[in-house]
């Protein structure tokens, strides 16, 4: 279920960077993009009812620790990727900001005057 | 030194956070330019740290170091093999002649606390993609290097570089996000993220179910080199950075990619098979990037579609996957950092001087630069692959391994392209430096010194690559074998104590 709901939003994110050309859409698009990927990999670690990964008094009793705490390594990197993720964000946000200054658009199709 | 690789990535983040502060006190106490003295102090440490790992990697060791001493494939681990430290030094030497460059070509600029942090890092992030062994630290790293690229492209925030900024930001976040799923992918499979172990993990899986991942990869790489029919933010994006900056990305940046791309495809993958997919986009590269080339007016525009078509040579060389074409690729590679570096700051000393890099304003300037136009000529020459420059050697290199791979077509058209290449540069020698001097042009002057300098020791290596062309060969060696054979690589990383 996790994985159908996570393609479906890596698809979403990937038809909307293609098709749509407002700015602010493409923006969009790109976050919905990532958090699908997020939502991959955290579904990879995942297992039902097991136990934050962190080694401690009784859960080291059999059946054993590792058969029972979820994947601690895609929580880390999706945790970084969102970080990650922010700053992408932050950034083209400003820089929308600035390019419908000059341009009073933010129809990325109108902003072409670097190929004249 | 046995902490060499991390000192290497440190120095730079840790010199980005420091910058602000040096400016800052440098204006308290009426120093005049502490901050850009403070900055070549610090590329010429990072230079010496790449060279102290120098002797043992030549000497065929892979060093490695493993970060809170956690041992691989558990933690995260640095391994510099010859491959690696090919390329960090490119990276390392290209950023201090960079630096060097930028002390005058940015003054009349404002915001420099911020230039110089950006700066540091997207040193700090190419020097991470380049010395890790950690697949998920490698796409940290380059997402670190691709942001303040970003950032560094729009610095001006003018229309041209917002627009530019703004088209480079899209297009290549949504190459590192496939890059992130590539990688995800990946991880489901073989349940490990050290590059090390990942190729041995992988042997196990069939080679159907890396499909998918592999052209994730090749996809978010191929954003970032700019291969064709990934290319369409580069012209816009070093046309509208500072030409300092044009100068980094094309000569350390660009080599970067090239370096995650081999390193991903060949030495994870082990995928020598999807060499000829890109041999042929190379060659579609290499004469899209020339065709486009001759129609431009601009010049920084220009250097640009010639860098996608340089990089077209690279993919032909090391997409033959002959041991002659790998070395005769990781030559050009090298040698395309040395005369892209260089011509991109002799246009931005002509932009410094004249104020503009439209060709149909430019003209007559010889009288004026002469030294500059002379090291133009020696930049066109060498990029065309005209015999006593370095550009010959390893133009050559390729064209001797298309016909040994048995695939003498490859090598027609590398020939034809660089004739191409030839007709552009003379065009822009044309316009620029003979001719017609418009009125306004009689009273430019010669290059600065500070500027000139790091040009002039770029055209030196230039003839001395030419001259000597072993050398060049020698030196891309251990690289080459880091590539064909991953034994050693993985032996080190997981094996050593």
């Amino acid at each position: 279920m996790n994985y159908i709901i996570a393609m479906l939003l890596i698809t979403l994110g990937f038809y909307c960077l293609l098709i749509k050309r407002n700015l602010i859409k493409l923006i969009i698009g790109l976050s919905v993009m990532t958090d699908g990927i997020h939502l991959f990999l955290i579904s990879m670690g995942y297992r039902e009812g097991g136990i934050a990964p962190i080694a401690f008094g009784e859960w080291l009793k059999p059946p054993g620790f590792a058969a029972r705490a979820v994947d601690p390594i895609p929580q880390a990197l999706v945790l970084t990727s969102i970080v990650i993720n922010i700053c992408i964000l932050a950034l083209a946000l400003s820089l929308t900001i600035f390019a419908y200054r000059h341009y009073g658009t933010t129809n990325l199709s109108k902003l072409k005057r670097l190929k004249e | 030194m046995t902490h060499a690789p991390i000192l290497a990535i440190v120095l730079m983040v840790f010199g980005a956070f420091l910058t602000p502060v040096v400016g800052i006190s440098a204006r308290k106490l009426g120093l005049k330019r502490a901050r850009e003295y403070f900055v070549i102090a610090l590329m010429l440490a990072e230079l010496a740290l790449v060279l102290s790992m120098f002797k043992q990697v030549w000497g065929g060791q892979v060093l490695t170091y493993k970060l809170g001493g956690w041992q691989p494939p558990w933690g995260i681990a640095l391994a510099v093999d010859g491959l690696n430290m090919f390329v960090a030094m490119v990276v390392a030497g290209m950023g201090l002649l960079v630096a060097v460059y930028s002390y005058v070509y940015m003054e009349r600029d404002t915001g420099l606390d911020q230039f110089y942090t950006l700066f540091f890092l997207t040193m700090g992030g190419m020097m991470g993609v380049t010395l890790t062994g950690d697949i998920f630290n490698l796409y940290v790293f380059f997402e670190i290097m691709c942001i303040s690229s970003y950032a560094l492209v729009a610095f001006r925030r003018k229309w041209d570089s917002i627009e530019a900024g703004l088209k480079y930001m899209i297009v290549s976040s949504f190459g590192t996000s496939f890059i992130l799923l590539g990688i995800a992918f990946l991880y489901g499979q073989a349940g490990s993220l050290n590059i090390a172990d990942l190729i041995q993990k992988l042997e196990g899986i069939s080679s159907s179910n890396l499909i998918v991942p592999l052209s994730l990869f090749v996809a978010g790489f191929g954003i970032k080199i700019a291969m064709v029919p990934l290319h369409m933010w580069m012209p816009d994006a070093y046309q509208a950075a500072p030409s300092a900056m044009a100068a980094l990305f094309s000569g350390a940046t660009a080599t970067v990619g090239i370096y995650a791309m081999i390193r991903v495809v060949y030495i994870l993958f082990g995928a020598f098979a999807i060499g000829i997919t890109f041999a042929t986009l190379g060659l579609v590269t290499m004469v899209l990037g020339a065709l486009m080339a001759l129609a431009q007016r601009d010049l920084k525009r220009l250097l640009a579609y010639s860098g996608i078509s340089q990089i077209g040579y690279i993919l032909l060389g090391i997409g033959l996957g002959t041991v002659l074409g790998v070395q005769g690729g990781l030559f050009h590679l090298f040698n395309n950092a040395i005369y892209k570096t260089m011509l991109f700051m002799i246009a931005g000393a002509i932009v410094y001087r004249v104020g503009t890099s439209d060709m149909d304003q430019l003209g007559g300037l010889w009288k004026n630069m002469p030294v500059t136009g002379t090291l133009f000529a020696v930049g066109a020459l060498a990029i065309s692959g005209v015999p006593p420059f370095n550009g010959f050697a390893s133009k050559w290199t390729i064209y001797v391994a298309g016909i040994e791979a048995g695939r003498p077509v490859f090598t027609i058209i590398a020939l034809i392209t660089s004739a191409l290449t030839l007709a552009y540069f003379l065009k822009a020698l044309n316009s620029i430096f003979l001719g017609q001097r418009p009125k306004h042009l009689s009273d430019v002057k010669e290059t600065p010194l500070p500027m000139m300098f790091p040009i002039m020791l770029l055209a030196v290596l230039c003839v001395v690559f030419g001259v000597l062309p072993q050398l060049g060969i020698d030196l891309v060696r251990p690289a080459q074998e880091a590539v064909m054979n991953s034994s050693g690589y993985i032996s080190a990383v997981l094996g050593g104590a």
